[in-house]
């Protein structure tokens, strides 16, 4: 392979944070001499996608391969692509600094719809042909992942093929049939007929559009392409061994995944849905796991990861097992969200220690008339109770985050938000000494309704952006001004996001179009401008408006319905009309089956870690 | 809180790893003390330290080859353990050179190391007689005006320099060996004084290749 060292490195004394490029960390691997060579390749800067765990688990299971190498790509920052482009640098891997257009693979993670120009950047910065179609034998595959991916049109033409689903044993079968495929001497598209056989692996090249345009399979690929999902977590360990960054990354910790999956049922959440069925890791792999991390990489915090943490069933004793193996080593143990309900003072203390920072609560919505709508089965009585005891045992802050434009929601629900964050400022207060009482901040983050395929709400609209302004305008002023530190998502970004996440094939064309003008880091608010993509639009002749604020009628073909993550449409369409009454569904964790439709069909069952489930 | 046993280690910063900013190679030496599991001492309080400090810091892109950081351990452990516990979880561009014990009354690094030395290697197409002159010209001005920050600063080149620059021809390029005395106002960065003497054009490579204590007018390593 190229060493492209000597070209980069002169290029670093010009440019902001030149570790991003480097490589060295402490758990990098390098295997010069592999017979076959991945990069995985994380669609934002070094700092973002170091944080992200999926590619550490896809690394770790890559690496149980003897004769194949797996390497890190980013996205350079602008400062960085400007010079390489200048002095023709291609893309490279940071372990070896080799051309990304030399390796066999090229795994994209799809974190979510922001990223698709930065995935265009990335194979034009690595001398790919952007499309699937334009790419000769020599290129390496692009195969794409991740929750974007549940929605794969908008972005499907960029890439030879999309794992919909868990990757823990998908990529290793993906990685077998392309040497199979190769020793035989296979033709690239020979070789993609071979992965459309793999479970969970859609070949966006394999599908044309029939006349009502819904996809339809050419021979030899499924369907409908049903999402890979492992059966037990507990059977894959955690990897221990993760890259340690020099620079300050996002999420710059050890962590463990405890669970997968979330069966809460909150109906505008995506992960919520196309994740399930919960899978607990149990106790004994998840301490560990954790021990072997925090050894291996000597790592200062450790994150018990999940969608919901605190809804493990054996998290407190994971805590206290923990805890009580790491006294005195100054390490801290962290539990992101954190959900008002499964919340425990016990957990609290337990997880405190020494450190109290915040504390992040989601009650999405002010009114209990739309939390029930949106299924969020939390009471304000409960939320308060909880600020009570957390701001009682010392927390001085408290985050927040609320959602806008849900479906139903009325000026009415709007205001109510500012009622909810009044009586939490008061509970917290009420709860603190007078004399501590100025230093009380309560965080409110807003972000705005994106309809998301395999959800109750994927057949709804979300409002016009001048309808989302104007609802947080309203909102402002029934906000408390005294401790509240208030932030919303821009409402330009969001009404991208709804675009893309409820887009079909022709998104393709706007992407481009909108990265040929210079759209890419769209996630960074200093980068994002609406303009070129309102220009793409037009240039492509897509009425985007009418794409992110329609309601899509339930009896026309959705652009996922090839897609199949197990949930059944009649499920979906159910919960939509039990949002419309205000009527909620319980956990299946906890009590009966919903009736989601993901077990029954893809013969799966719940997985906790005391086995059985605790009803 | 118990003294405990001050374990000096002196480590490198070389290669590609001269790109690290101080905070993430100070980041990068709390962690190696952990995976190597030294018996590190830990700070009171609500937030919980290692207790390791770290001489003067090194810019990004300059390389180290014999920086200093001071580590609290809670229990003696011989000085060669410790190098080789800590050498085997270590990146080699980031090493350990060597380590010892020195007493709990010690003078901090930050404050004990006041005189660095450099060597600056110069490309750009500036023979070694041009460098030398124009550096002993300013030599000659006696004080340098830079801007910081947006602030000017004047540093007086004979405090600041206290041996004259050393200007030798090495291979392709031209290098600059000179001794620099930090101070509390900020010291002298060698690459400023170099590149005011070779033109903003030339390409520098800076080297700190030792860390010295001043002590009654004789320099001596703090190891």
């Amino acid at each position: 392979m190229t060493d492209l060292w000597q070209q980069v490195a002169p290029l670093l004394a010009q440019v902001e944070r030149p570790s991003r490029y480097v490589d060295r960390e402490w758990g990098a691997s390098h295997r010069p001499d592999a017979a076959y060579r991945v990069a995985l390749m994380y669609p934002d800067t070094y700092e973002v996608g170091m944080a992200n765990q999926a590619l550490q688990v896809l690394a770790a299971r890559l690496a149980s391969l003897a004769d194949v190498m797996c390497e890190r790509v980013f996205v350079p920052w602008i400062d960085m692509s400007a010079l390489m482009r200048a002095e023709s640098v291609p893309l490279f891997t940071l372990e070896s600094c080799a051309p990304v257009a030399e390796c066999d693979l090229l795994g994209i993670t799809l974190p979510h719809e922001l990223a698709c120009t930065n995935v265009l950047e990335g194979l034009a910065l690595a001398g790919i042909p952007l499309r699937a179609i334009e790419r000769r034998e020599q290129d390496p595959l692009v195969i794409g992942g991740g929750p974007a991916a549940h929605n794969p049109e908008p972005i499907a033409a960029f890439f030879d093929a999309i794992l919909i689903g868990d990757g823990e044993d998908a990529v290793l079968e993906i990685v077998a049939a392309h040497r199979a495929a190769r020793d035989r001497g296979a033709s690239r598209a020979e070789t993609l007929r071979d992965l459309a056989t793999i479970g969970g692996v859609y070949v966006p090249g394999l599908y044309a559009p029939g006349p009502d345009g819904v996809l339809l399979a050419s021979e030899g690929a499924p369907d409908r392409v049903v999402r890979r999902v492992v059966r037990d977590l507990d059977v894959y360990a955690s990897p221990t061994c993760p890259v340690v960054p020099y620079a300050d990354v996002v999420h710059d910790r050890a962590s463990v995944e405890v669970l997968r999956g979330c069966s809460r049922g909150c109906r505008f959440c995506q992960a919520g849905m196309v994740y399930r069925p919960v899978r607990e890791r149990s106790a004994g792999t998840i301490v560990r796991d954790a021990l072997a991390a925090l050894a291996c990489t000597g790592y200062e915090e450790i994150s018990l990861t999940s969608l919901s943490t605190a809804d493990h069933s054996q998290l407190e004793e994971v805590l206290r097992r923990l805890s009580r193996r790491l006294e005195g080593t100054a390490t801290a143990i962290s539990v992101p969200s954190i959900r008002v309900d499964s919340f425990s003072l016990g957990i609290a203390r337990l997880l405190g220690g020494g450190r109290k920072g915040g504390m992040t609560f989601a009650p999405e919505a002010g009114s209990q008339r739309l939390r029930d709508a949106i299924n969020k089965n939390v009471t304000a009585e409960e939320l308060l109770a909880t600020v009570d005891a957390a701001f009682g045992a010392g927390w001085r802050r408290v985050k927040l985050y609320f959602m806008l434009g849900l479906p139903t929601e009325t000026d009415e629900d709007v205001a109510a938000i500012g009622d909810l964050v009044s009586r939490v400022l008061e509970s917290a207060r009420g709860a603190t000494p007078p004399g501590e009482r100025g230093g009380v901040r309560i965080a409110v983050s807003v972000s705005t309704f994106v309809p998301k395929a395999h959800t109750p709400f994927q057949w709804d609209g979300q409002p016009s952006r001048t309808e989302v302004r104007r609802r947080q305008a309203l909102l402002c002023a029934h906000m408390p001004r005294k401790g509240v530190e208030l932030s919303w998502h821009d409402a330009d970004t969001s009404f991208l996001e709804a675009v893309i996440a409820s887009g079909d094939r022709r998104i393709a064309d706007v992407v481009e179009a909108a990265w040929r003008a210079g759209a890419r880091f769209d996630a960074w608010t200093e980068q994002f401008g609406l303009r070129a993509w309102l220009e793409a639009f037009a240039e492509c002749d897509v009425d985007a408006e009418a794409l992110a604020s329609e309601p899509r009628p339930e009896d026309r073909a959705l652009p996922w319905e090839h897609i199949d993550s197990g949930l059944s449409r009649a499920f979906l369409a159910a919960e939509r009309r039990r949002a419309e009454s205000g009527e909620t569904t319980a956990d299946c964790t906890f009590g009966d089956c919903a009736g989601c439709g993901v077990c029954s069909s893809m013969s799966l069952d719940v997985v906790l870690a005391g086995g059985g489930r605790h009803v | 809180m118990s003294e405990g046993f001050r374990l000096r280690v002196c480590f490198r910063k070389t290669g590609r790893l001269r790109f690290l900013s101080h905070l993430e190679l100070a980041r990068a030496c709390e962690r190696a003390a952990r995976r190597a599991r030294l018996p590190y001492a830990v700070s009171q309080g609500f937030n919980p330290r290692m207790r390791v400090s770290f001489g003067p810091a090194l810019p990004v892109g300059t390389a180290g080859e014999r920086e200093y950081l001071d580590l609290v351990l809670t229990r003696y452990l011989a000085p060669e353990d410790a190098h080789g516990a800590l050498t085997s979880v270590t990146a080699e561009e980031i090493a350990p050179v060597t380590c010892a014990y020195v007493s709990p009354g010690e003078p901090s690094l930050a404050s004990a190391l006041t005189i660095a030395v450099y060597d600056v290697y110069v490309e750009g197409g500036i023979s070694p007689e041009e460098l030398e002159r124009s550096l002993g010209a300013l030599m000659d001005a006696g004080t340098l005006h830079i801007e910081h920050k947006g602030k000017p600063k004047v540093f007086d080149l004979a405090t600041a320099l206290p041996k004259e620059p050393k200007v030798e021809s090495e291979g392709e390029s031209v290098l600059v060996r000179m001794t620099v005395r930090m101070g509390e106002h900020g010291s002298l960065r060698p690459e400023v004084l170099v590149s005011a003497a070779a033109g903003r054009d030339a390409r520098l490579e800076v080297n700190r290749t030792d860390l010295l204590i001043e002590d009654e007018g004789v320099w001596r390593r703090p190891l």
